[in-house]
């Protein structure tokens, strides 16, 4: 527990209005977007400024109190859960979008902004900023950057960090710094900037960013093609690929969630299919006209029962809210999802596809799969219920399966949510211990009383 | 759990919430404050911990659980469609079921809402003193400097006759013919103190349209009631107007916040199968007056005339949370407005966004009430638009309080005063 002269000392740094101690808030602040994380801060600070969060860590780092960032809260890797407890420093309130800078297609923006926001105040500029976390209504940039976030673009446009130009940031011992800046270029000594993206805030609050941008596609066109064979639609991916079209997004859907989603809402999807992906095309409206047909082509050749263009917009819309349905549909049918985020070198989707199929019957729970299929990042969930003992044993074995068999087909634990909490017990696993140690090391030099949210990544 | 009888009954629609988070982007008095307490997600964990004993219902509870407006633009947007609505009125009917409304609420709703007669009395004794209020412009007053402290809030005055004073039980078809139908007018409270000339210009329109319009002796439609929690109380008076309205073809109101409370009681309030049963035989006969001149009497909007005062005047749309949201009212008013001849329409960026009012959400509070006015203040003035328009009394009250804050030219306009 934090002493009292300590929450008066962060009143007087951030202002009253600005610090949260009931009861009631706190547990407001034990959680994140998963279902197995809780635990209550003690105190709940909505900084304004660097100097402020500076001023919070100072005090923190004397005191040694832990002190967990968070923005929108909407991650899905308990990252953001005080684990042990002390305090949450939020961000919210700090979601100025201070400069768009159409000459040098960048903008400044502070750590609190909701990435949606940013989207549509960009879009009035014919600017774009790509990553697109399928959580971009409530993540928050700080938390983007800090989670090296993806999304269905990232086929074509790359994860966050190829667009984090510069970045201001306060360490847990109080600095202040600047790394990066403005350019594109920028080999001034190491490169330290990309150790604070994807670093999940253990290293230091992130209270400013200057991101690259490029101008808005003009055009966009869905494809969707059904599959009677899921390992077929994996295949699908890379052939498209291979044959030198580059979709903006390429998103896989299975029966399963197929079935979940039209009992939801009718959105037209065959509900026979084994699988579904979903394309979008974007770019110029010639370009965009000729690649759609090309992957019309190239899915009916591998495999697609049926490949077709969305005739219209609302018939695209339709399509992509299905697919933002998804997580819904599998959370809302079960108490507990492990909700999976291997990624795979793009060939060995069918693999591991199959895989998961092969996992379920053996392990008689229902392990469904939804993903960014173009760039081999599928979701696997497995759904369960923690209550149920005998059941749940077997989902964390077929859990740890998946996750094994991701790592021999030489892909990764996780592609875009993180360590956090919630993939630990793995990443001890799968990772060298030397580089393990590498990384311990750079934590002690950054936060060397280990304060800044403690407890995450490794054990 | 006997104690917990309330908020048990919302404990399905409480889980499903899987804890996205989405919430907050569609939150109006998230986007102002910006904590988790503001929002659903905040909200529904709070209420699922009460409801499982672990969360007591303390005044810090009880001033989270009123901080939502109910505008369900969050569950509009819901990818699990959490119907936090429900669980934040059983969470306040949980909570004046164990601490009580307390005073003045308790006096409030049981002696004034509860009782038209009562509320008219009232509402008579404010019209004799409301000179002391000074005028801000027009008909709209504000609260003198000496009570200040409760903000500078623009109001408009109550009626010199109200509606329950004037009006007549029947009114016959203006043609003299036999009536196309039969159907009772609920005015509600609003429209009685405040726009009594709505609702004689609704009468006078429905019988020029060939209907028989009743008014019988009728009750507020009791939404302050319910969404303060005081479910016994507004039972009581949903049971008075239903009887009030029983040999009707249908009952129609020019209050959007009427119209969805009488179709809802079946959702909020019933405390067993046959009363549910009633509840909804009497959603069925409810029609705003939008859908109502829309889709029932499929009145040919061309063909009406516009009050010459508007002539080639532009108007936008205010959806009020409880047409659009909760009655699905969208086209009609756009259908309304973009037919009659003489006015231009021009849709505003934020339509659908909450006016800020949510009823006695902007007694309590005012502050957060105003910020979230401001945006929609934001979308009304870059339409350029002359007057804005829209079907709810309360949004009207709300409108008109913060338009002239803004020191903004356009007027606020229910739908049938455009009509000669």
């Amino acid at each position: 527990m934090i002493k009292e002269p300590l929450i008066d000392e962060l009143e007087k740094i951030v202002g009253k209005e600005n610090v949260l101690t009931s009861r009631e808030a706190l547990r407001a602040y034990s959680y994140d977007g998963t279902t197995s994380w809780i635990h209550e801060p003690d105190v709940v600070v909505f900084p304004t400024s660097a100097d402020q969060i500076s001023a919070i860590m100072k005090m923190a780092n004397t005191e040694k109190i832990p002190v967990t960032p968070r923005g929108g809260g909407t991650n899905v890797s308990g990252g953001s859960v005080p684990i042990q407890g002390g305090i949450v420093l939020c961000t919210t309130r700090m979601n100025r979008i201070l400069r768009i800078d159409k000459e040098n297609l960048s903008c400044t923006v502070e750590p609190g902004v909701v990435l949606l926001d940013l989207r549509n105040r960009l879009a009035r500029e014919g600017l774009f900023f790509p990553p697109d976390p399928q959580s971009f209504l409530g993540a928050t940039m700080g938390g983007i950057i800090a989670e090296n976030a993806g999304g269905p673009a990232c086929v074509k446009y790359g994860v966050t960090k190829q667009y984090v130009l510069g970045i201001e940031v306060v360490l847990p011992t109080g600095e202040i710094v600047n790394l990066g800046g403005r350019t594109l270029k920028n080999v001034v000594g190491y490169d330290l900037m990309h150790i604070f993206i994807s670093s999940e805030g253990t290293l230091g609050v992130v209270t400013k960013a200057e991101l690259k941008l490029i101008p808005l596609p003009q055009a966009q066109k869905t494809i969707m093609a059904v599959y009677d064979d899921a390992a077929a639609a994996g295949e699908s991916v890379f052939r498209v690929l291979e044959n030198g079209v580059i979709p903006a997004k390429i998103e896989f859907v299975d029966n399963w969630i197929i079935n979940r989603i039209e009992e939801m809402m009718s959105m037209g999807l065959p509900t026979d299919a084994d699988a579904i992906l979903l394309f979008q095309a974007d770019g110029s409206p010639e370009a965009v006209e000729k690649e759609a047909q090309k992957i019309v082509e190239i899915a009916t050749k591998y495999g697609a029962r049926e490949a077709k263009i969305a005739k219209d917009q609302a018939e695209a819309d339709r399509y992509w809210a299905a697919r933002a349905a998804g997580f819904a549909a599998t959370f809302g049918k079960t108490k507990t999802v492990f909700s999976e985020d291997v990624t795979v070198p793009r060939p060995k989707m069918p693999d591991l596809i199959k895989k998961c199929k092969e996992l379920s019957k053996k392990y008689n729970v229902d392990v469904v799969v939804l993903g960014h299929a173009g760039d081999g990042n599928l979701h696997p969930s497995i759904l369960t219920d923690i209550s149920n003992k005998e059941h749940y044993d077997r989902a964390v074995k077929a859990m740890e399966e998946i996750i094994e068999t991701a790592v021999e087909l030489g892909g990764v634990l996780s592609g875009e949510h993180g360590i956090g909490l919630e993939k630990q017990k793995f990443f001890n696993k799968v990772t060298d211990p030397v580089v393990l140690n590498m990384m311990k090391g750079i934590k002690a030099l950054f936060d060397p009383n280990n304060i800044m949210n403690p407890g995450k990544i490794w054990d | 759990m006997e104690e917990l009888k309330e908020l048990k009954k919302v404990e399905k629609y409480a889980d499903q919430c899987m804890k996205c988070g989405f919430c907050a982007f569609f939150c109006p008095v998230y986007q102002v404050e910006r904590t988790e307490t503001s929002v659903a997600r905040g909200k529904n964990y709070l209420a699922k911990m009460a409801i499982k004993g672990e969360q007591e219902f303390t005044p810090e509870m009880g001033e989270i659980i009123s901080k939502c407006l109910l505008c369900k633009r969050c569950v509009a947007n819901c990818p699990s469609k959490t119907e936090i609505d429900r669980v934040v009125i059983a969470t306040r009917a949980q909570m004046v079921h164990e601490k009580g409304l307390g005073f003045p609420k308790n006096f409030v709703y049981r002696k004034v809402f509860a009782n038209k007669k009562a509320m008219n009395r009232y509402a008579r004794l404010f019209r004799k003193f409301q000179w002391m209020m000074p005028k801000t412009e027009g008909k709209v007053r504000h609260l003198p400097d000496f009570i200040r402290s409760m903000g500078k809030r623009n109001f408009p005055e109550l009626a010199d006759t109200f509606l329950s004073e004037q009006v007549k039980p029947l009114y016959k078809p203006a043609d003299g013919k036999a009536p196309k139908m039969r159907v009772g007018y609920f005015y509600g409270c609003a429209t009685d103190v405040v726009f009594p000339h709505l609702g004689l210009k609704f009468i006078d329109f429905l019988t020029k349209q060939g209907v028989e319009v009743v008014v019988p002796e009728q009750n507020c439609c009791g939404v302050a009631v319910y969404a303060a929690g005081d479910l016994e109380t507004a039972r009581v008076m949903a049971e008075k107007n239903i009887k009030a309205f029983e040999d009707v073809d249908y009952v129609v109101t020019a209050c959007g916040t009427c119209s969805s409370t009488l179709k809802d009681y079946q959702k909020y309030l019933p405390d067993n199968e046959e009363q549910k049963k009633r509840f909804e035989a009497f959603e069925k006969k409810i029609k705003d007056s939008t859908e109502f001149v829309t889709d029932v009497l499929k009145v040919d909007i061309g063909g009406l005339k516009l009050k010459k005062e508007f002539e080639g005047k532009t108007a936008t749309w205010h959806d009020p949370c409880h047409l659009v949201r909760y009655q699905n009212i969208k086209n009609q008013p756009r259908a309304i407005l973009k037919g009659l001849k003489g006015l231009n329409y021009v849709e505003m960026s934020n339509a659908d966004m909450c006016c800020g009012m949510g009823g006695t959400f902007s007694v309590y509070h005012y502050d957060i009430s105003k910020k979230i006015a401001d945006q929609k203040m934001e979308g009304i003035k870059a339409t350029n638009a002359d007057i804005v328009v829209t079907a709810c009394p309360g949004c009207m009250v709300n409108l008109t309080d913060n338009a002239v804050r803004h020191e903004m030219p356009q007027k606020v306009y229910h739908w049938l005063e455009l009509l000669e």
